[in-house]
């Protein structure tokens, strides 16, 4: 694979140029990482790389807090307050958020329609949003999801994911995400059926938002009661929040929750990798690329040896493609 | 423009047939002779540049016979914006009259009395500050406040809906809208406080029995809150069941509207009698004004709009039992421009041949006893009333506004709708029918059929504003705001606070400010999520190849942003593209409308986006492309491409183009996969250039 060497200068240069600031250059980087041409992936690679080393040097840390739940349930809203709160609460802070929202399985288009709630009162100015199709109609990440996380990671100190968590996801944003948050309006069947479902084992933290309605002292308890028999382990230890968006009731709680969180916790991009290198494969190759990382030692031990994700990626095509053939 | 208003008086009872009364086709008098009813209110909606230049439009108009008015206000001051605040400095005085103070209503209605004028404002999120605006300026004048007559409109529900000038969430509009009514039951009792509006919804999509069920209940709602907040005397509630009025749409298909009128008049009769035990007949009556239907009207073959005008009217004044009280018709240059005061006075002829040339006021109810009729009605009725019954299950208008039911109700009809008209299975003469024709001769004036708006009237108003801010009692205003703000955090009523900062020269923008404060602002759904067109074939799949062909070319899904820049609340041209550039494969950012060029600049920057989508239709679509152009020129992104649709005269492509605009778009591209293509084409030629 060859990638002339300035569309690599380039590439390094909108790096160099989102970490001055620059919003138009954090979109491009963005847009990079996103692409799916094979002449972008190392670009990206040395984009990122360039980022890494400046992070280093400024020994900069971040997290990842993911946010999950039903469609309606009110994630959007609670992220631009949320993000209007830690904002105020530290005036340096810089904060990425990045919705994803499925795509329409006959036109493959999808309408991103989460913007519409980001009304960040405070400081917008330190808080860069963008969103993301999904790709698949269910929802969940979408197939760079992981690697521009890890962009924005290391330009922002805090990044807010926001999925709507149903099926493969649910594991996908265990794995990308510090924390997990999840947003369930006061229950309803659909709801309940959702959490049934097999979500409750996913999130470290609960959030009942929409308390200004009737339903949400009843959901409360139902949730603990389910909470004991899913997860006898975490006992009470779950938090569980009660919110309203709406009315700004319990938010500032949860913003402080966010707050410990985002400064306890900081994203380690090598321990996550390998997850989505492995979702990667099984993506590209199925059955077939399984075996074939398995061949290899696995997905850890294959992105050590080459420097990169997208090195990795390009190394990996190349030597399946070799068995494949041979 | 020339408007001239009659009134109608109380109407004389029908015969029935007997020995000795008059045959069933004549209506009697009350002095037991053959008689003809009296006309419905012919009235014609005005206002623009200026609060001089209108009140001289409407000095002329009284000084021909009208005895009423109906203003329209400029989009700033619909929205709760002074005329120098940046969102409205492209809108002031294009669509109505800009107010700013009392000083400027001093000035609207100099040389007016008021005690003897029927005033009706197409008012709504400022509603309680115009209203506060009228009753300090007759208090000022020595005027009798019970004496004032008209209408505020102020239904905040169809704005959330289909018009856009909202400002507070729900609830706090439904309370601003109680409290008015509570106000003028006592104080001003010939005063309508709320006018319950289905026109905007049939504009926005509607059909016959969302018209139906969503206005009623909406009417419903606010009695049943009028009622829980108690401050109206069981006394009074009748009075003031009497009091709430309606503003309908009487669309192409005549005979569905004629039936759709009937069914509620007597919808409205069930549930005044059964819901709030209304006794006194005169107070369940079904009163009504209407607009006939617009949306319809085309920019292609503009002269076939008179004779849909003509038949839209027919569906509303027919049926004696269900005819409107109140009458306005758009003109045939609708889809062009505001109408020139030649083009109101050929539709106002239009009402007075109805009535008084032929012979349709002298009969009673010319459909009593069709089989026909009754069936369509007791349909229409019966949709209708499940309808209600579902949205009341979801907690009434309130409910369902929040979780959006309503809108993409509409969204999805206005989506069928144009699916329909591009297949041609809707016939639009002229259209996408039959488009082949000579050339209109009422486009060939000198002025081209548009109505032009004088833009050197903006220096007057801003020149008003500035004298007032700097003449006035300060301290006064700002102990008025406080005592405002302080009203509406507590609960008390915000009326008598209001009617204080009108007295103390509060401008419409600190008035809006100083409630958006305590209220915050509202974002309603937008309706387009999970929305389909009815499009399928050859040319879409053909589309979508090509979009999913620029995946590979641009690296990722052409991303068009869809904007609606500055206050403009016109949405079905945004949602039907919006909706239409997913369907073709498109990913699409819309975040609804009243956005500033500034946000929809910085949304398609963030996103990454190829393509800005503006839609305007308020005539401001110069000052808005410079807007955006200059914004995204300022972060270094000349390459996003943007493209603008809605309203747009001829005469100024030139200019948008020469603003770097790559292509415009107005009504008459009514074939969405022909639009899609041409945008598609963009980003295809963009990226040969850039290689
Ligand atoms: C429907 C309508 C309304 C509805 C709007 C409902 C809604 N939710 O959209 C209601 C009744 C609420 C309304 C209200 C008002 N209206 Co109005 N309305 C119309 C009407 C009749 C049709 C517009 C429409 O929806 N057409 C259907 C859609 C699908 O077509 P479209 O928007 O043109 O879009 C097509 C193309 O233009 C193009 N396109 C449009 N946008 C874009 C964007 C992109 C990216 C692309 C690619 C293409 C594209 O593609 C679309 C598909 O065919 C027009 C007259 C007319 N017949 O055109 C007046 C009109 C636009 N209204 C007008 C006015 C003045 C008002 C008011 C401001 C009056 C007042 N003073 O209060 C109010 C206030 C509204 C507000 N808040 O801004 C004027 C504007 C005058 C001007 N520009 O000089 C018009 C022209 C009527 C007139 N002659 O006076 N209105
Ligand atoms: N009543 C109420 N409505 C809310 C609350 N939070 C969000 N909403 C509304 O719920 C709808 C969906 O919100 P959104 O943030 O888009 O949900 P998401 O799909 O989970 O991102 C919107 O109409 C919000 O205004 C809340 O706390 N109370
Ligand atoms: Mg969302």
């Amino acid at each position: 694979m060859s990638t002339p060497p300035d569309r690599i200068a380039a590439a390094v240069a909108v790096a160099q140029e989102a970490l001055t600031g620059g919003r138009y250059a954090v979109s491009r980087l963005i847009s990079l990482v996103e692409d799916v041409r094979p002449s972008a992936v190392l670009p990206r690679d040395a984009a990122i790389a360039a980022l890494e080393d400046a992070a280093r040097e400024r020994g900069h840390r971040s997290s990842i807090l993911g946010v999950t739940g039903t469609p309606g349930s009110g994630k959007s809203t609670l992220l631009a307050a949320l993000a209007g709160l830690l904002t105020a609460n530290d005036p340096a802070l810089r904060l990425a958020i990045v919705a994803v929202d499925p795509s329409s399985p006959t036109s493959k288009g999808a309408l991103l329609g989460d913007r519409t709630r980001m009304n960040v009162v405070g400081a917008p100015e330190r808080v860069f949003f963008r969103s993301q199709a999904s790709a698949t109609a269910l929802g969940g990440l979408a197939p760079s999801t992981f690697q521009v996380c890890r962009a924005l990671a290391l330009l922002f100190d805090v990044v807010l994911v926001e999925t709507v968590g149903v099926g493969q996801s649910e594991a996908d944003i265990r794995h990308l995400a510090d924390r997990v948050y999840l947003v369930i309006a006061p229950l309803g069947g659909d709801e309940l059926q959702y959490l049934k479902a097999g979500i409750i084992e996913v999130p470290d933290v609960f959030i009942i938002n929409k308390c200004d309605e009737p339903a949400s002292r009843s959901t409360y308890h139902q949730l603990r009661a389910s909470l004991w028999l899913a997860r006898p382990e975490a006992g009470d230890g779950l938090p569980i929040f009660r919110t309203s968006a709406r009315t700004g009731a319990g938010v500032p709680q949860l913003a402080e929750a966010f707050i410990t969180d985002a400064r306890s916790h900081s994203s380690s991009v090598a321990t996550k990798a390998p997850h989505f290198f492995d979702a990667w494969v099984i993506e590209e190759w199925g059955r077939a690329g399984k075996r074939q990382l398995q061949r290899e030692g696995g997905a850890e031990r294959f992105l050590a040896a080459h420097e990169g994700f997208g090195r990795a990626q390009l190394a990996f095509d190349a030597a399946i493609r070799r068995s494949l053939q041979g | 423009m020339t408007t001239q208003e009659t009134k109608s008086a109380e109407t004389p009872a029908v015969a029935h047939p007997g020995s000795d009364t008059p045959p069933a086709h004549v209506i009697v008098g009350p002095d037991g002779q053959p008689t003809r009813d009296r006309p419905w209110i012919i009235r014609t909606y005005a206002g623009h540049s200026s609060a001089r230049a209108s009140n001289e439009l409407y000095r002329s108009n009284l000084s021909r016979g009208q005895t009423g008015l109906s203003i329209a206000f400029d989009l700033p001051t619909q929205c709760g914006y002074d005329s120098d605040d940046p969102i409205a400095r492209p809108e002031v005085g294009k669509v109505g009259v800009p107010i700013n103070s009392l000083d400027d209503f001093a000035i609207l209605f100099d040389q007016i009395p008021l005690e003897e004028m029927n005033t009706s404002m197409t008012i709504n999120g400022t509603a309680m500050w115009l209203l506060a605006l009228y009753v300090a300026l007759a208090r000022e004048r020595g005027a009798a406040v019970d004496k004032l007559s008209g209408t505020t409109q102020n239904d905040l529900i169809k704005e959330y809906l289909a018009r856009g000038t909202y400002i507070f969430p729900p609830e706090a509009s439904l309370r601003i809208i109680a409290e008015m009514y509570e106000f003028c039951l006592v104080n001003a009792p010939s005063w309508n406080a709320s006018n319950i509006c289905s026109y905007h919804l049939q504009e926005a999509g509607a059909t016959p029995v969302q018209e139906l069920s969503f206005a009623l209940v909406n009417a419903i709602s606010l009695l049943d809150l009028l009622k829980e907040r108690g401050n109206i005397p069981p006394s009074d509630f009748e009075r003031l069941v009497g009091r709430i009025s309606f503003f309908v749409n009487s669309g192409i298909r005549f005979v569905e509207e004629m039936c759709k009128m009937r069914a509620f008049t007597q919808l409205w009769e069930e549930i005044t009698a059964e819901r709030y035990g209304v006794q006194d007949a005169r107070f369940r009556r079904y009163r009504y004004g209407v607009q006939v239907n617009s949306l319809g009207l085309t920019e292609a073959q503009p002269e076939n709009n008179a004779w849909r005008i003509l038949i839209e009217a027919l569906g509303v004044t027919l049926s004696r039992d269900a005819r409107c009280r109140a009458l306005q018709l758009p003109a045939w240059n609708e889809a062009l421009s505001l109408p020139r005061p030649w083009d109101q006075q050929w539709a106002l002829r239009l009402q007075q041949i109805l009535a008084y040339e032929t012979d349709l006021l002298e009969y009673p109810d010319l459909f009593e006893g069709s089989v026909v009729v009754e069936a369509k009605v007791e349909e229409l009725k019966a949709q209708a009333r499940e309808e209600i019954d579902r949205i009341l299950g979801m907690g009434g208008v309130v409910g369902a506004i929040e979780n959006g039911y309503m809108k993409s109700a509409l969204v999805r009809s206005m989506s069928e709708r144009v699916s329909r008209i591009n297949t041609g299975e809707q016939i639009v003469v002229g259209l996408n029918k039959w488009t082949d024709g000579l050339p209109s001769p009422l486009l060939g004036g000198e002025d081209g059929g548009l109505f032009t708006i004088d833009a050197s009237a903006t220096a007057e108003t801003l020149a008003n504003l500035d004298t007032v801010r700097h003449t006035r009692d300060d301290a006064r205003a700002k102990a008025a705001l406080a005592a405002l703000k302080e009203a509406a955090r507590s609960g008390a009523s915000m009326m008598e606070p209001s009617i204080e900062c009108a007295l103390a020269r509060v401008t419409t923008g600190e008035w809006a400010r100083a409630l958006r404060q305590v209220f915050g602002e509202y974002r309603p759904a937008t309706g387009v999520d999970g929305q389909r067109l009815g499009l399928t074939g050859d040319r879409v799949e053909q589309l979508r190849a090509r979009t999913d062909a620029l995946v590979d070319v641009l690296g990722h899904r052409p991303r068009i942003v869809v904007g609606k820049p500055g206050l403009d609340g016109h949405s079905n041209g945004a949602e039907v593209i919006a909706v239409s550039a997913r369907h073709v494969g498109f990913d699409v950012i819309y975040s609804g409308i009243r956005l500033s060029a500034e946000e929809i600049v910085r949304s398609a920057i963030e996103e990454g986006a190829d393509v800005i989508g503006a839609s305007v239709l308020s005539g401001s679509h110069v000052e808005l492309a410079e807007q955006i152009m200059t914004g995204l020129h300022a972060e270094g992104a000349d390459s996003i491409k943007v493209v603008f649709g809605g309203i747009i005269p001829l005469a100024d492509f030139p200019k948008l183009q020469a603003l770097g605009v790559a292509k415009v778009f107005t009504p008459s591209d009514y074939d969405l996969i022909d639009i899609m293509e041409s945008v598609t084409s963009l980003l295809e030629e963009s990226v040969v250039d850039a290689t």
